[in-house]
């Protein structure tokens, strides 16, 4: 920001630069990991599990740079500004997954959820995103407000912020199933559910995303809601795991509910950014249900396993959706993609890319998204409950709906008439979005073809629950 | 030779296909004969790897799982890569990079519209790894896996490459070409059987110790710990997945749609390999883990079988569209293929095995030659068809030889699945229930003699006769060296496997017999 305009170029290169270079202590504590270390009198802990996640956000953030420099470039927007807003919810996120106690987390989630606030509203001009901008800073509120709400009841109960007291307070006191513990969990996950946008505090998003830049919007599709879901991973397993058969019920509920209605709607959408709004929805209700069946089970650690892997691979292949909507859109110049017919012919790089990410997402093997789809399964089924089996029984059937609408895209840019190809309009595939694209196509393909380095997951959600 | 028995040649066989579609993909688009070359080359050394594993493989102890090798794959969930063939899937292997080096042959001058032998050849490259590999997988995540690879090309091929008449569905609002709507649809209902599938792997692996090696669930399966309840309803998801893909009445409506509007190779692999990949699964997986619900089961499936055959016939009885005739009597031979199945018996199993290859090579014959007419008189209409023979003496020849292959004319092969699938149905495994069987065996019997009525129907009004003036003076062309090259071995083929039929049995039948013996004891 305090940068002459004219040297805004170093601006981008240098939010790049510090993304990069933040990865370096990460790795280096990842190699020098021996036990988890706490800090701030046990607020703030770095363990292999908040490694990871952070690891993950660091890199989501530098792909959103990357998506961004063009578009930012293109248009007469405040570059300092967005690259400022957008590292501040970086930090957020960051703190979030290290965060464990009450003010840390909240602090945490909402740096991480105001600065996307004046984001999705970047487009000052265009009525959409003031309205989806407007939207989403109200609800925002709003849910900001029932997680303190929930906060509170607790803090009043035990008198305590570190989830490791308030747990074992709730526990010694035999509070866990009290009217008011249940309140404070079903005050906190709807106040949550509305950053991870599950039925029925979805109603931002279509709009929302829709308005806002794409890459703003490829940001909140992935980055915000895992933010969403580390924070109601670690509130439900830290504080309310004394309480999970009451919890998880809701949730199973409401992931059920959320995957249905999220692909029954995206069935009908001819918007992209629409469309992949409620199949992020749908897919938010997969992620939701193995901590769901978790709570039920008491097996947290299968739960978290299943969850963060799905997080992991959900967060790479929908940003490689965004960019293949981002380029198609700006290529055909519409944003109704039944009018995108044949465009693959004019850049097959980018239309074999697009057919990845939405086969992915659709979990078709080999690509990342079956073993995503695939430990939710086995989560489901593992727990040898009903209601886990038929919540299973409700996701596949569900995988199914979902493919209908994720392979109509590729059947309108590679096997529709090419109506809107117009031989001398140049396809623009700038080089940052090419790596943006490499990239995620990598990591989806090396995850679906060898799954097997998800692995480490399952023994650090084992250290994630043993501390 | 160390290397090709430690699992390392049956993985080439697998892998090296998608490689060269890797490859395939960096060639630039101008360089036509380059890609058409390498792609044949390369389904060419997949071909004869498999036959010198074919020399490699052990066949006094066909019943033995060889060549193969079990290394670590995803540790977390225990899924192993763990590969195998034995005298059941040597067969079916070794059929499909056979029909792959065929379909790319054929291919070379006869590219469907778009042209683009690029992604075309690829797509077939990569549908062959997909087909190879669910043959040798002996662990059920890696088959899985393997079982849906075939579904993203085939549904290209059918979807860019297919018919692009514009038809009305019922159920749709606007008018839609065909190839959109099968594409879909082929890609939805088999998608709909295996995600259940999934399921019931997933019920198996935690009722049976954590592991999805299939040997290991066999072993456990025979000694009694899938029972009840639970083993219902696995088997019934696994019924599910397998049955969508032969396809069984009545899940078989994909099926027509799909073939009709494939291109030419596309129905050919559909036809040959992919409908396999299901009755494979019935025989590698569902009854030999699961066998005391394979025979409670047995009866359903020797109904459904006994309907689909009968109702394939007719189905054909009634058709005009040449392709749509030989699709629904994929119906009617698969339905003999899963009543031998069903009768569980050494005798209908072997039925089973012969008849998928024979169907292979037969259908897949018949699809190439139908798909070729289409392509010279631009329709497929039978009722404008007509003196075939006079037109292009060579493609009608080869027309009757097949359809009389087809309809099981002895010393042929179509001849052995179907009369053993009978005798199999007559005698069906002890305390199955003789009456559903001997009436399905019936009902199979009735449904040779129409399957013989509707093929010679056909050959009366496709291949006799009188040309119709609309073909006088056109300039029509048969067959081509391609064609023939693609059509000539399928031939002798038939007639091998017609008068030597140990050339299948000598694979399968020790594999058949200790499986079921296994399975159901003595």
């Amino acid at each position: 920001m305090i940068l002459p305009r004219k040297s805004k170029y170093y601006v981008a290169a240098f939010a790049l630069l510090g993304t990069l270079f933040s990865l370096a202590p990460l790795v280096i504590q990842w190699a020098n990991y021996t036990s988890p270390i706490y800090a701030f009198e046990n607020s703030f802990v770095v363990d292999k599990f908040s490694i990871i996640l952070k690891g993950l956000f660091i890199l989501i953030t530098y792909l959103t740079f990357l998506l961004s420099i063009n578009f930012i470039e293109s248009d007469k927007y405040y570059q300092g500004e967005y690259y400022y807003l957008l590292l501040s919810s970086l930090l957020g996120a960051l703190i979030v997954s290290s965060s464990r106690d009450l003010l840390t987390i909240f602090i945490g989630i909402e740096l991480a959820s105001t600065p996307m606030f004046l984001l999705s509203g970047w487009k000052k001009g265009d009525r959409k995103s003031n309205e989806g901008a407007i939207k989403f800073f109200l609800l925002g509120v709003l849910s900001a407000s029932l997680i303190l709400y929930g906060f509170s009841l607790l803090y009043g109960l035990s008198g305590k912020l570190v989830f490791s007291e308030i747990s074992s307070h709730l526990l010694s006191a035999s509070l866990a199933n009290s009217p008011v513990v249940l309140l404070s969990a079903i005050l906190v996950i709807s106040g949550i559910g509305f950053k991870i946008s599950v039925v029925p505090f979805h109603s931002w998003a279509p709009d929302t995303y829709e308005g806002a830049p794409l890459p703003v919007t490829a940001y909140l599709s992935v980055s915000s809601k895992a933010t969403g879901f580390v924070a109601l991973i670690i509130l439900l397993t830290k504080v309310f795991a004394g309480s999970g058969s009451s919890w998880g019920i809701i949730l199973v509920i409401i992931s059920g509910l959320t995957m249905t209605l999220g692909n029954l709607v995206a069935l009908q959408q001819n918007n992209p950014v629409r469309l992949l709004a409620y199949s992020s929805i749908s897919q938010a209700g997969f992620i939701l249900a193995p901590i769901a069946i978790s709570g039920i089970t008491g097996d947290y650690q299968d739960g978290i396993f299943a969850s963060v892997t799905y997080l992991i691979i959900y967060a790479f292949m929908n940003l490689g959706a965004f960019l293949s909507v981002h380029l198609f859109s700006n290529y055909a110049g519409s944003t109704n993609f039944y009018e995108w017919g044949g465009v693959a012919r004019k850049s097959p790089l980018a239309g074999v890319l697009t057919t990845v990410f939405f086969f992915s997402l659709a979990g078709i093997p080999p690509l990342g998204g079956w073993f995503a789809k695939f430990v939710v399964f086995r989560s489901l089924l593992g727990s040898a409950n009903s209601i886990g089996i038929a919540l299973g029984v409700v996701g596949a059937i569900n995988a199914v709906i979902a493919l209908v609408y994720y392979a109509r895209i590729s059947k309108v840019i590679w096997m529709d008439e090419p109506k809107s190809i117009n031989e001398e309009k140049i396809f623009q595939f700038e080089n940052p979005l090419k790596v943006v694209g490499v990239f995620t196509v990598l990591i989806t393909f090396v995850s679906g073809i060898f799954p097997g380095i998800f692995s480490y997951l399952g023994e650090v959600s084992s250290i994630f629950f043993g501390n | 030779m160390e290397l090709l028995t430690n699992g390392v040649g049956l993985s080439v066989v697998v892998f090296f296909p998608l490689i060269s579609a890797f490859i395939i993909t960096l060639i630039p688009k101008a360089q036509e004969q380059l890609i058409k070359g390498f792609a044949l080359v390369s389904s060419l050394i997949t071909f004869v790897l498999s036959a010198v594993l074919l020399f490699q493989f052990d066949f006094s102890s066909a019943d033995k799982l060889q060549l193969g090798n079990k290394i670590s794959w995803i540790k977390s969930i225990n899924a192993n890569y763990e590969i195998g063939i034995d005298g059941i899937s040597l067969p079916l292997l070794v059929l499909s990079t056979f029909i792959t080096v065929l379909a790319i042959i054929y291919s070379i001058e006869h590219l469907p519209e778009p042209k683009s032998p690029k992604g075309f050849l690829a797509l077939i490259l990569v549908l062959e790894t997909g087909m190879n590999g669910t043959f040798v997988a002996l662990d059920l995540i890696l088959f899985f896996v393997f079982f849906e690879i075939v579904l993203l090309p085939m549904y290209f091929m059918i979807g860019i490459w297919g018919d692009k008449t514009v038809r009305t569905v019922s159920g749709f609002k606007n008018q839609i070409e065909t190839r959109l709507y099968a594409s879909i649809k082929f890609f939805v209902f088999t998608l709909f059987g295996s995600a259940f599938m999934l399921l019931g792997f997933l019920g198996l692996y935690y009722r049976g110790n954590k592991t999805f090696s299939i040997p290991e669930l066999i072993e456990l399966g025979t000694s009694g710990a899938f029972t009840g309840t639970f083993a219902t309803l696995v088997f019934a998801v696994l019924f599910l997945g397998f049955a969508v893909k032969v396809p069984m009445w009545p899940l078989h409506t994909w099926l027509p749609d799909a073939h009709t509007a494939a291109p030419t190779v596309g129905s050919v692999l559909l036809a040959a390999i992919l409908l396999k990949l299901g009755s494979y699964g019935f025989v590698r997986i569902a009854i030999p883990i699961l066998p005391e619900q394979a025979k409670a089961w047995a009866p359903a499936i020797a109904i459904l079988s006994a309907i689909g055959i009968i109702y394939g016939s007719l189905a054909c009885l009634a058709q005009t569209d040449l392709k749509r005739l030989i699709a629904f009597s994929s119906v009617g031979h698969m339905g003999f293929v899963m009543l031998g199945i069903a009768s569980l018996t050494p005798i209908g199993i072997n039925a089973a095995m012969i008849g998928m290859v024979a169907h292979g090579v037969i259908t897949g014959l018949l699809f190439f030659l139908s798909g070729s007419m289409a392509h010279t008189y631009h329709t497929r209409d039978m009722g404008r068809l007509g003196g075939n023979m006079k037109l292009l003496p060579k493609t009608g020849a080869l027309l009757g030889f097949t359809a009389m292959a087809s309809l099981g004319l002895p010393g042929l092969a179509g001849f052995w699945g179907e009369f053993m699938a009978l005798l199999g149905a007559y005698n069906p495994l002890d305390g199955l229930n003789i009456t559903v069987f001997r009436t399905s065996m019936v009902a199979g019997a009735i449904g040779t003699v129409l399957t013989a009525g509707y093929l010679l129907w056909m050959l009366q009004r496709v291949n006799l006769g009188e040309p119709s003036d609309e073909w006088i003076d056109k300039d029509l062309h048969d067959a081509d060296i391609y064609e023939l090259s693609a059509w000539i071995p399928l031939v002798v083929l038939t007639v091998l496997i017609g008068v030597f039929p140990k050339l299948i049995f000598g694979a399968t039948n020790d594999a058949v017999i200790a499986m079921l013996s296994k399975a159901f004891g003595g």
